[in-house]
């Protein structure tokens, strides 16, 4: 996985969030916590990734911030107002879940009944049917939309209001592998510029591409608030060598022992994968069997299974 | 609120089922005129000898004639519209698409309130037009005179069977809200009307020779039937006074519509849409 370049022409204002919440709780009757005391933030701008496995908490989250369930304790601020409020939700673009509407009208039709609701000039609606390359069926109705038409009509909808804030909760489910394509180009698209996005997926591989920043929750609790960068750590370099105790002395005193490691046969160096060339020839001349030598990077994946504690592959 | 009506009106101008409503009206009212006319032709003879006077088929009797029409069947068919509009809201969930747009919940739903009971307007205009119609077919034919009702009486029946298909249809909305899914509110909103009401009435009625009547006068559809006969002439042969007023029974359907448009509300404005 190609790691996600800095926006070009984007200015993230530091200090400015849009998204803002304190020990946000929903608890379900008595019993099932849903959302547990969850600090989050949200920076105006960037690509805000919501990662967690199916049922920890993501939607039940992200429906408090547009003002669907009322929280059980803990505020939020979104957009500079309380959640649900008309003022706020101006600002705001959602497509939570899966796309509601009216399956007897066309895809052209539903969004000008949303743009009548938002007040949005009726012009806008063919605006973003062509942002999402729906114009050419937009007269089709909506119950004979595919999946993945379904979801750009969503996403048209979500953006109709030109918002500050997108939300969008697992904009790629039940979409193929194409559809997933065409989707995440898309929400990239969208996310350029000073529009921010706040993106709610369990698929590890669409955070990683699309996001500036991810947290991640799990049980309901958020485990952790971060950029991608500084969530995969630092660069590195993987190295199997035989005879291996020779190799691993040899790198310890090349780069000092915090930077090496050794994890399951192999040696992990954190150092400028550059200097792989350089590394192998110290191994060789010192008569060290190389067999294995490439640049080392933890994947999101390892990381949110390390976090959420969930088993790889289970 | 202007707003949310517009997009309210855009929705439900292409909902097949307000299409479908509509042809139900026009044809049930041009079948009862058409049997009616059959049995005032063809009376029959002995027990089985039909009651139906031509002279109630004619226009100067069409407002007296469709309240018939009106009620139950229109009610009942208010009460499935209803329940449609409020309950597939959830189960298509453009209720959470609805809410996300910026109006506010009571808002939206009192948009779509006025937006259901201007529909409700529409299909007693249908149930009028082809009503005057269809007495002016029968009388044309009979060759008899095609003289109007008064405008005062015309007025009235088109305040009757907006009122009793508002109040039917608020059942249908509220219960639509309640339960959150169509099929199940309207199943429980025609079980209501057409059978558990009547019951009801018979048994409270029944009780201690009648002295808890006024109970069961203070339900919906005895009101809607006092109203409706109230509309009521010569030609249609002697009646048993109803026992509830026209007046009180305007007052009693004002308040139950009133009634259901709050409870609903106040169910919007306070649950979770999940």
């Amino acid at each position: 996985m190609t790691p996600r370049p800095p926006k070009p022409n984007v200015t993230v204002m530091e200090n400015t969030t849009i998204v803002e919440t304190h020990s946000l709780t929903k608890r379900y009757g008595s019993g099932v916590l849903a959302v547990n005391s969850v600090d989050m933030s949200v920076r105006r701008g960037e690509v805000y990734g919501f990662l967690g496995p199916n049922g920890a908490g993501k939607t039940t989250t992200l429906r408090m911030l547009v003002g669907l369930i009322r929280p059980t304790t803990g505020t939020a601020t979104v957009a500079g107002h309380t959640p649900g409020s008309p003022a706020g939700l101006a600002k705001i673009g959602a497509l939570i879940e899966s796309p509601g509407f009216y399956p007897y009208l066309s895809g052209r039709e539903n969004l000008r009944v949303v743009a009548d609701m938002a007040s949005v000039a009726q012009k806008r609606v063919d605006e973003v049917l062509d942002m999402v390359e729906l114009t050419s069926r937009a007269g089709r109705k909506f119950g004979t939309y595919s999946t993945g038409m379904k979801q750009r009509l969503g996403v048209a909808g979500a953006l109709l209001k030109d918002p500050d804030l997108l939300i969008l909760d697992e904009p790629t489910n039940g979409l193929d592998p194409q559809g997933m394509a065409e989707m995440r180009k898309l929400i990239k698209d969208i996310g350029q510029g000073d529009r921010t996005v706040l993106l709610s997926s369990h698929l590890l591989g669409e955070v990683e591409a699309i996001c500036d920043r991810v947290g991640v929750i799990s049980n309901g609790r958020l485990v952790t608030q971060s950029t991608v960068q500084d969530l995969l750590g630092e660069e590195g370099v993987m190295v199997r060598a035989q005879p291996a105790d020779a190799a691993q002395e040899m790198l310890t005193r090349m780069f000092g022992p915090e930077a090496v490691s050794r994890q399951d046969g192999a040696i992990h160096l954190k150092t400028d994968p550059g200097k792989s060339m350089e590394i192998n020839r110290q191994l060789t001349a010192a008569g060290i069997g190389v067999s294995e030598l490439r640049p080392f990077e933890r994947s999101l994946e390892d990381v949110f299974f390390q976090l959420t504690g969930e088993k790889q592959g289970s | 609120m202007i707003a949310t009506i517009k997009a309210e009106w855009r929705k439900n101008r292409f909902r097949p089922a307000f299409l479908v409503s509509s042809g139900l009206i026009a044809g049930i009212t041009v079948l009862i005129y058409g049997l009616s006319w059959y049995q005032a032709l063809h009376p029959g003879t002995g027990e089985r000898r039909g009651v139906v006077s031509i002279l109630t088929l004619y226009p100067d009797q069409f407002v007296n004639n469709v309240m018939g029409a009106g009620f139950p069947l229109g009610a009942a068919i208010a009460i499935v519209l209803g329940a449609l509009i409020a309950g597939s809201e959830y189960s298509w969930g453009t209720m959470k698409t609805t809410l996300t747009q910026g109006p506010g919940r009571l808002t939206t739903w009192f948009g779509r309130v006025v937006a259901f009971e201007a529909w409700m307007a529409i299909l007693t205009v249908i149930l009028f037009l082809v009503g005057a119609g269809s007495s002016v077919v029968v009388a044309a034919f009979q060759g008899h005179a095609i003289v109007s009702p008064a405008m005062i009486d015309i007025a009235k029946g088109l305040g009757t069977i907006w009122l009793v298909f508002a109040v039917n249809g608020a059942i249908g909305l509220a219960l639509g809200t309640l339960i959150r899914s169509s099929a199940a509110a309207l199943g429980v909103g025609l079980i209501y009307v057409l059978a558990v009401e009547v019951l009801l009435v018979r048994f409270i009625d029944s009780l201690n020779n009648g002295a808890y009547q006024w109970i069961g006068n203070l339900f919906v559809n005895q009101n809607a039937t006092a109203l409706t006969q109230s509309f009521h002439s010569a030609a249609f042969g002697p009646s048993v006074a109803p026992s509830i007023g026209a007046e009180q029974a305007v007052v009693v359907l004002f308040a139950y519509f009133a009634g259901l448009v709050i409870i609903a509300a106040a169910l919007i404005r306070q649950r979770d849409v999940t």
